[in-house]
């Protein structure tokens, strides 16, 4: 069953009098639990398409069905109630709040959800740090946690809601080769046991053979579009 | 609210430095709101109680004529009684007036004192002592003797005055004076007391006598030139002053006396109520100063966190969230500075109301007339430390909408981008 479906998509960004094409007309569709890499050279539009998946941004032209419902009409508060429920986001540089333990990280994301009890948003949020191998470490701030640590609970951030989709932005690039394959297994993990579809956007190899679907993206197009089991 | 309250909370710690570098500048200018208007109430309300006490009561009678000649303290026309009544029936009448609480009587006249190469003029006034001292602060100013005492020929005289006629307590001195019919007359008095006042008009002119010696020595038996009359409350003098002016109609004196409420009698009060009213428009840009510290350092903030406003809105945290987030966190600087502000302000004016400044070199060149304390004591309020404290909070609440509202509006994909940078 189809979550994502995307006809046409076309993103120009404006640029005074320049006109830059990030996107020309792409045609996908993400079913539901998929574990798919976006991958391509730099400025070939994959982080464009991240940024358009996750309504974050809006196409020039053509159309995003997510989970059957048609993004187009949306307005910003829709747009942000989509992402608030059903949309978690992994960024390259984690993007944690110092000031904010790595509870305190996590509880953030489904507080926004608000509509969990005080005891259930508690329960949640220590059973998924403990699914990501954080127990015991939530009471740290993020200056107290390694890189592979930080990216953890930037994981554990995004599922706690437990969104139909996770898009995660070069996951590993600022992490060393046995901490981003721990990290992947984690996210491989949670995919097998809840489900969730997500879209990785990267350079790196080693998210690629983790990946059970590789979409190249080259000039704004789909260059390549290839599922392994 | 309360989860955005309790982040923009601890995000007043990521940097302790500048979180407490703006604190104490909105510290500082509320500090300053609550002491200059401690300066302007206190100036204002020892501008008001000097000219009660000392010129015009709450409602001051006098006869219209005395009105166009009172600088020259004529005798012609006093004040002696409604229709023929006498003096204590129209002061028993007048008192009878619901929340009139006292009526004073004065006879000013005046006088000279010769100290044989010079002669110095002096304003002589005869009181009731006993009314004197239960409504004026005169006896604050008593550094010396006693007040006089009715019945015996006796004056008090201002520092500055016994100075100028080589004069002290317990001596005698000698007072040339016109009666009320014009003859010239010398009388020695004994010095009592000696007053030591920032105001001019007591220190340098002023002496006082029994009301009952100045009428007999006056020859104005049953006659003074003004009464004073004490309300409970100077809010209470519209109500009142139409009651009075009905008597002196009722006693068919309306077009001889006249009754004046304390404001028509001063050109100072209405000045300081203005000054009061402008003042609150300067305290106002003062705090707003204070802010540009606030503003810079909230438009800092908003600058290193951009990427994280992103990852906010990436969330799902909508744009008016982000404003609230920024704006409670400046308010929260705004109740921390303020608060720290209006205690301290309020705890230095407390300390300077009771030492007082002394203006007197500033005012040196002043009128004896102008009746404006050389000495000002600050008056330290809650209700002021209150108003200062509101004032910071709004203002800098206010003040923090415009880095806010720049938040608010980055787009989440901009936002990650910059903040990327």
């Amino acid at each position: 069953m189809a979550l994502l479906e995307m006809r046409g998509l076309t993103k120009i960004y404006d640029q005074g009098k320049i006109e830059v094409p990030a996107l020309r007309g792409i045609d996908l569709t993400v079913e539901k639990g998929e574990f798919t890499t976006i991958f391509g050279p730099s400025g070939s539009g994959k982080t464009t398409l991240l940024n358009l998946i996750g309504c974050l941004d809006r196409p020039t032209a053509g159309t995003i069905i997510f989970d059957g419902q048609e993004l187009g009409g949306l307005d910003k508060k829709d747009l942000a109630i989509i992402r608030r429920h059903h949309v978690g986001f992994v960024f390259q540089s984690y993007n944690l709040i110092p000031v904010l333990t790595a509870y305190e990280n996590v509880e953030f994301a489904i507080r926004l959800v608000n509509k969990y009890e005080k005891k259930e948003i508690r329960d949640r949020v220590m059973r998924i740090l403990a699914a990501v191998g954080l127990a015991g470490l939530e009471n740290r701030k993020p200056n107290e946690l390694s890189g592979g640590q930080k990216q953890r609970v930037a994981i554990a951030r995004a599922l706690v809601k437990e969104p139909k989709l996770v898009l995660a932005d070069e996951p590993s690039a600022n992490l060393d080769s046995k901490t981003s394959e721990e990290v992947l297994q984690v996210m491989a993990k949670m995919n097998r046991e809840l489900g969730t579809t997500f879209i990785f956007s990267t350079h790196d190899p080693l998210v690629m053979e983790y990946a059970r679907r590789l979409i190249e993206i080259r000039d704004g197009q789909v260059a390549k579009d290839q599922r392994r089991e | 609210m309360r989860y955005l309250a309790k982040i923009a909370f601890k995000n007043l710690f990521r940097s302790k430095l500048r979180t407490i570098v703006s604190i104490a500048a909105i510290a500082f200018g509320v500090m300053i709101v609550v002491f200059s208007r401690g300066i302007i109430v206190g100036m204002v309300e020892q501008v008001f109680a000097d000219h009660v006490h000392y010129n015009s009561g709450h409602i001051k009678i006098i006869d219209e004529g005395y009105q166009k000649r009172e600088r020259l303290l004529t005798l012609n026309y006093p004040v002696d009684g409604l229709a023929g009544g006498g003096l204590e029936q129209m002061m028993a009448a007048l008192g009878e007036i619901d929340h009139v609480e006292m009526v004073i009587p004065r006879l000013k006249f005046g006088a000279m004192v010769s100290t044989g190469d010079k002669l110095i003029s002096m304003s002589g006034w005869g009181v009731n002592p006993e009314a004197e001292l239960a409504f004026t602060d005169i006896e604050d100013y008593l550094a010396e003797g006693r007040m006089v005492t009715p019945g015996r020929q006796e004056v008090v005289m201002g520092t500055a005055l016994l100075e100028e006629i080589n004069c002290q307590v317990g001596e005698k001195v000698t007072v040339v004076f016109n009666t009320a019919y014009g003859s010239m007359r010398g009388v020695t008095f004994e010095i009592v007391g000696r007053i030591d006042s920032g105001l001019k008009l007591l220190n340098e002119m002023v002496f006082y006598l029994p009301l009952d010696q100045a009428q007999r020595l006056l020859e104005m038996e049953g006659q003074v030139t003004e009464l004073l009359l004490v309300t409970a409350d100077p809010e209470l003098v519209p109500q009142v002053l139409p009651e009075v002016k009905a008597l002196l109609v009722r006693a068919g004196e309306d077009s001889r006396y006249l009754a004046l409420s304390y404001r028509e009698t001063s050109d100072l009060i209405p000045l300081m109520d203005l000054s009061e009213l402008i003042f609150n428009y300067v305290y106002f840009f003062l705090v707003l100063l204070s802010c540009i510290v606030v503003i810079n350092t909230m438009i800092m903030i908003i600058r290193e966190r951009t990427r994280e406003i992103g990852m906010m809105t990436a969330l799902g945290l909508e744009a008016k969230n982000i404003l609230q987030l920024f704006v409670i966190e400046g308010a929260f600087m705004g109740i921390a500075g303020s608060l720290v502000g209006s205690v301290l302000g309020h705890l230095l004016t407390a300390y300077l109301g009771k030492t007082g400044f002394d203006y007197g070199q500033a005012l040196s060149g002043m009128d004896t007339e102008v009746l404006f304390d050389t000495m000002f004591y600050p008056v330290a309020s809650t209700a002021n430390a209150i108003f200062a404290f509101v004032l910071g909070v709004v203002v800098v609440t206010l003040a923090c909408l415009f880095p806010a509202r720049r938040a608010a509006r980055l787009q989440p994909t901009a936002a990650m981008r910059e903040g990327g940078q």
